[in-house]
Formats: structure tokens, sequence, C-alpha cells
């Protein structure tokens, strides 16, 4: 669809552009990018000072599907994803089965494409149905599309097999994202071994159990040399390595999520198993560690590690309650709340960590906004307010420690190969009441 | 000055704790002549762990103040976990349970099964998180041994990681006054779990002899399997109240276990005989099993009928 995006801030670091512009968008990508573009014969949208950046590029989510559909489905994830401001998410491989193999992967492209809403770029499996035993088939994956490889949720142990994964992730030109935990160290842990885990009783996970692999994975990528990237980094023991690496010269890449960003082990109260998640909430300190991690570059990417599931299964006891918190639908807002607006990361910073950086890890397209690009965007209104409520949520997961939290920065609008997938909080093919496009003119 | 529930101490202000007191030092001293307090009242005990002093203790503390007893066993497997313990407890309450009694190895758990219960809900341990019958009915023995806990230093020693009773007096014991010193190897004592105001050593002799009160925790026979001490021996080598330790205590320390008492391994069989000779009033293991009924009364007196009663 032709369309003249008008009266809106654009925020374009890649290209050095920020302020007012006007985008003209030709069929499904960026067709001219101008302060003025003068009369024009396509319809107008005009946006009054909101803010058009970037797509949201998600490299961490789990969309449960196949075979985990109670959770979520691809289509739901996919809706999450767009009323979330992201244009594209990468799933990871811990289906039922995994996607270990191409059927799989060309299965989860298939729902994709019949979604129609937020790019998917599957991830494959390391290992065979993740066992952490043999790898998985690599470069059939990679023939039909996927965009790494991870065993994501179940941490690759066998420390030759992870160097053996590197080296064939090289040839391929693919990252191996590494979910970084031994698990002789993690045990049956539930939360972090600090003050408020030990005064629950609860079995704890220390922060070492992340660390102790984070150093093994980026010394045996100083000797592969290929693509790494770690997982959602919790841990200011593992920020300090990282930042060893980093001055040692070694190539990888690293996600923060939101909720390690914000929250600290304090938020699992009494026993909340919305605050349970792998790895666990850990103290301010540790907190304070990522943040000054991403401010400094040392962790590029923030990623949401979406981990949908049912209701139900987490209204349980701590124990018995699965691992994970949704993110899709709540990560910009709080972003923007409680780190552009405090002052402690800029807008500019954001959409590296957000869009750039995770378009860069994957080798798609995104990031930037010059003409001849897809037309991904997503339409921010700063001031905007809303309350987190999950009885809004697009996804099926329920499971969100930042319920009732008062958030500015509210994504509006978001275009996917041109097109409006998310208008003003309205899904296309989730809301009944999703507008025509005359009505948004 | 009552919650709903009793799980935990973490909210209760000394006075409600000094009211269950009173209340259980009036039933001992007047045993021989109660008002039924619980008569028309069933209270329901569901022990999802084993346990024979605890569970006896609330059956008598039950039975004395005329109330009934209604025991659900539940067949202790792997797979009794979450689910099944809802449908008990809803169960429970619609047979017509006044105040629900349970234990169970899950933290946590009484908290998610509680929060849409009408009735009380007393903890007889839940997992590693608390126990705060056994440590009111602790303070309670200490009082009754006319000791003014202000100020007296409680040594406790022994696997604190996994100790509910630990978790219920890191609250108890300060509100009363107490200093608390915590003796464990890191492996049972991560320094995360050491309560403000507390201080701790890895060595029993560095503690010992400032205790008022020697408190030891029972070692659960599989923290050894697990890897948390080299062996039971390496335990009690480094641990165990043993004769020349024994020299180091104060002359008038109190001793005090949870029961049961793994003898040989927390204390030798020689220390407690020579207390049981020479010192019977300061081993306080047999006060501390027999105070439980009178201070389990009083919290069902208490919970159940309300202040007024």
């Amino acid at each position: 669809m032709d369309l003249l995006l008008k009266g809106g801030i654009l925020h374009d670091p890649v290209n050095g552009w920020e302020g007012p512009a006007e985008i003209l968008i030709k069929d499904d990508k960026i067709e001219a990018v101008s302060l003025s573009l003068g009369p024009v014969e396509v319809p107008v949208l005009e946006l009054k000072g909101k803010i058009v950046m970037p797509g949201l590029i998600d490299v961490h989510v789990h969309l449960r599907e196949p075979g985990q559909e109670s959770k979520e489905t691809i289509a739901t994830g996919c809706a999450a994803a767009v009323a979330g401001g992201f244009t594209a998410v990468a799933c990871m491989a811990n289906t039922d089965p995994p996607a270990d193999c191409k059927e799989i992967v060309s299965y989860i492209k298939e729902k994709s494409r019949a979604a129609d809403l937020a790019r998917v770029y599957p991830i494959g499996a390391l290992t065979r149905g993740l066992k952490g035993q043999k790898l998985a088939a690599m470069w059939e994956m990679a023939q039909e599309g996927v965009k790494g490889f991870s065993d994501d949720g179940r941490p690759l142990m066998n420390s030759m097999l992870m160097l053996r994964a590197l080296q064939f992730g090289l040839v391929l030109g693919l990252p191996v994202i590494s979910h970084c935990e031994d698990l002789f160290l993690s045990g049956n842990g539930v939360v972090h071994d600090g003050v408020h885990g030990y005064k629950l009783g609860l079995p704890v996970q220390p922060a070492v159990s992340e660390a102790a692999m984070i150093a093994r994975d980026i010394l045996l990528q100083q000797k592969v040399g290929g693509k790494l990237h770690l997982a959602h980094i919790s841990a200011r023991e593992s920020v300090a390595l990282l930042r060893w690496a980093k001055d040692a010269g070694i190539n990888f890449t690293s996600e923060v999520t939101p909720h390690h960003l914000l929250l600290t082990e304090e938020a699992v109260g009494c026993f909340d198993t919305d605050a349970k998640m792998n790895p666990p909430l850990r103290t301010s300190a540790d907190r304070e560690a990522l943040l000054e991690a991403l401010q400094e570059g040392i962790i590029e990417i923030i990623a949401t590690d979406h981990a949908p599931h049912h209701p139900q299964e987490k209204e349980t006891d701590f124990l018995s309650a699965p691992f994970g918190v949704v993110g899709l639908e709540t990560a910009f807002p709080l972003l923007w709340t409680k780190l552009i607006e405090k002052g402690a990361l800029s807008l500019s910073e954001l959409i590296e960590n957000l869009s750039t950086a995770p378009a860069n890890l994957l080798g798609v397209p995104g990031g930037n906004l010059a003409p001849g690009v897809p037309a991904d965007l997503v339409v921010i209104d700063p001031d905007k307010k809303h309350i987190v409520s999950r009885d809004n949520f697009y996804s099926r997961g329920q499971n969100t420690p930042f319920e009732g939290w008062k958030l500015s920065g509210t994504p509006v609008m978001t275009m996917v190969d041109g097109d409006i997938k998310m208008w003003k909080g309205k899904v296309k093919g989730f809301s009944h009441d999703f507008p025509e496009f005359e009505e948004m003119c | 000055m009552f919650l709903k529930d009793l799980f935990g101490l973490e909210d209760y202000p000394l006075e409600a704790l000094q009211e269950i007191l009173r209340r259980a030092a009036y039933f001992k001293k007047n045993q021989e002549d109660l008002i039924p307090s619980l008569e028309g009242k069933n209270i329901a005990l569901s022990f999802w762990e084993p346990s024979t002093r605890t569970r006896l203790s609330f059956e008598l503390a039950i039975k004395k103040l005329g109330g009934r007893v209604v025991n659900f066993l539940p067949e202790i497997s792997s797979e009794n976990k979450g689910e099944s313990i809802d449908d008990t407890v809803q169960t429970l309450r619609s047979i017509g349970a006044d105040a629900l009694v349970f234990r169970h190895s899950t933290p946590g758990i009484f908290n998610s099964v509680a929060q849409l219960l009408d009735i009380p809900f007393i903890s007889g341990g839940e997992g590693c998180y608390q126990h705060p019958t056994q440590a009111l009915l602790d303070i309670f023995t200490l009082q009754e041994s006319g000791l003014d806990l202000a100020g007296k230093q409680v040594v406790m020693i022994g696997d604190i990681v996994h100790s509910r009773v630990a978790r219920s007096h890191f609250y108890a014991l300060p509100l009363f006054g107490a200093k608390l010193t915590l003796v464990a190897p890191p492996s049972l004592l991560p320094p995360e779990l050491v309560p403000a105001g507390a201080s701790y050593f890895h060595h029993l002799e560095e503690a010992i002899s400032d205790g008022d009160i020697i408190y030891l925790l029972r070692v659960q026979k599989e923290r050894q399997a697990k890897g948390y001490v080299p062996s039971l021996n390496e335990y009690a080598a480094l641990y165990g109240l043993d004769e020349k330790r024994m020299s180091l205590l104060k002359k008038d320390a109190l001793l005090m276990h949870p029961g049961p008492v793994n003898i040989g391994i927390e204390i030798n069989w020689e220390v407690i005989k020579h207390f049981e000779n020479i010192y019977p009033q300061r081993i306080l293991f047999q006060e501390q099993v027999q105070n439980g009924v009178f201070v389990r009364m009083a919290i069902l007196d208490l919970f159940l009928n309300g202040r007024g009663s």
C-alpha cells in the first residue's frame, strides 16, 4: 500500500535522523524520507508529533507452537508482538516436538505466514531433541531459514558439544545462542541465592551458576571466532566477565530482559509465581550492573524472553509453577517509562538495543528506516498513559510481574512490510473493530 | 492483632505472641480444670510429611479442649503435590472443618492454598519456610525455666539453611530481646541467610562459650547424601556437642533441640547423660515436647475463638 506518514518525529539513529520527517511508503518499502516531500498523490496519515522509529525486534521469545497451544500460538504471540510495537520476533526451539529439523521449522514459518502479523524468525535447536547429546541438523535447518541455534531452556552442559556447535555456527554464518547455566550449581533452585530467597526457604540458584558458564562460552568463542550470543544475562558476576571479554577483543553479543533491568528478588514477595523465571530476579546490585553494562554497550540487546504459560499452570505453589513471564506487550512502555523518562538511556540507545543490534545479530532487515528497506516501523505516543492489565493482553499468557504498573510511551501503530498490523491497540485479524484504512486517516 | 492464618511469625507483633504464651501458661496451670472451648469444633489435621510429635501434640491439644480431630492422611508420594493439596483443603472445608492444621514439604504452598479459604489455617511446618508453633513452644519453655530472654545469647547450631524452625526463630527470638549466633559450615549457612543483627561462625568453639542457650538443630540424614557435608561423622566431629566442647559451656547454659535428636551426631550420649544426671533442669528437650501441647492449645483457642473467650 502506498502511504505518506506526516507530522511525526522520526528517530532513525543509523541514518542520523532525529526530528520531524515525512516518510513515503511505496508497496512494502520505505520510498523516501524528507523534511518535506511536497505534494504526493497518496493517502496521508497524520501523526501529530508522535515518534516514528524502526520496528522493534525481539531476539528471544517462546511462541509455544507446535505442541503447547494452551500457552500461546504463533498467531496470539505475533498479535502480542505487534501490540507491543515489535515487527519481528525470533522464536526459541523448545516447542513440542522441538524445532530440531526442517519439518518443524517449516511448520513454524507456515503458521507465521498465516498469522500475517509480525515477522517470525525461527531459532533451530542446537542439539537433537534438545537433549544435549548430539548436534541437530544445523545445515538442514539453515537451508530452511533458521536465524540461529539454541537449546534455550536446556543449558548445554557438554563443553565439547558447545565447541562443535560454535564451529558449525561459524561455517553456517549463524549465531549460537547460549542459555548459560551450570545445572549442577543451579540444581532445583527457583530463586536467586539472596536474602529474600533464603528467607522464603525456597531452593536457590546461585549467580555463579550463570557466570561459570559464561566464562566457558566466551573462552570457547575466543578459540572459534564464530557468532556467539549470550541469552538473558542476570548477574553482576556475569557482567564482570562480559567486560573482560570485550576488553580482550572477543566477538560476541548478549542480551538482558526488561524484568532483570527493572526488578529484584523482592518482587517474588510472598511466593508470587508471576515473578518466577529462569534466570531468577537477583539483587539491586545485579540490576545496577546490568543497566550499567547496557549503558556502556557491553550488553547490546534487550530481549523479553517472552514465556507465556496457561494461567492455571501459574496458579499453583511456587515450586510447581513453571518458569517464565510474558514480555512482548509491556517491554517498550516499561523501558520508556523507567529508563528513558528517568534519563538512564536515550531513545537512540534504546532503538539500538531493541532494533538495530537485534537485526544485526539475526542478519535480517530492520533496525533503520533508510529508503529501500522494508517498511517495518512503530509509532509511539510518548504521552499516552496506560495501566498494565493482563486482561487486555493478546498473549494467552497472563504471567506478568508488572500488573497494575502505570506506564507511558505507548505504541499506537505497528507496520510490517508496509501494512498496518496494529492501530491504537487494536490488532488486525484479532480485534473485531480493527478500523479500515480510511478511518485511520 | 491475629491474622486469620499462622504460616510464619514475620507479621506478628510481640503482643500477639505474648498473648499466646500467656494463654498457654494458663492452660498448663489449669490443665485439670479446663473449659472445653473447642467443643463442637472440627479441626482437621493433614500432615504431608512424616511427623510424630507435632501431629500428636496438635491432636492432644484439640482433645484437651474438647474439639474433634479429623485426621486426613494423604498417601505421601512425589506426585502428591500442588493439585491434590488444593482438593484436600476444599474437601475438608466442605465436610465442615472449622480449622486446618497442615504440614507440607513445599515452602509457600500454604500461601497458595489458604488464600481463598475462610477458616483458620495453621502451619505444622512448611518445607524450609517456617515452623511457627515450634518457635513459640521453645520460647514458652525458656520463659518457664525462669529465664528472661532480654539480652541473652542463643547459639543455634546445625542445618540452618534447611531449617524451618530457625526461620521462625529469626523473627521470634529478637522480638523477645534475645541475640542470635549461628554456627554451621557455609553449605548449611549461606551468609545471605544470616538475619540482620545476628552473628555467625564456622567453628563451634568460637561461639559456644558465649551461649546462654545452646540450640541444636537436627541434621537430616539425606543432607549428607546430597553432599552438604562429607559425612555425618565429619559433621559430628566439627559441630557435635561432645564432652570436650561441653567444658566450654557457661555453667548455667540451657540445651534445646526441636527433636528427634540424632544421638552421636548433634550431641553425644555421654553429654546427655551428664546433663540428665547432674543438671536435669538445664536440658530442656522433654519440656519442649510437653509444652508443645499447651502452646498449640493456646493457638487453636485464640485462632478459633478469638481473644474474648
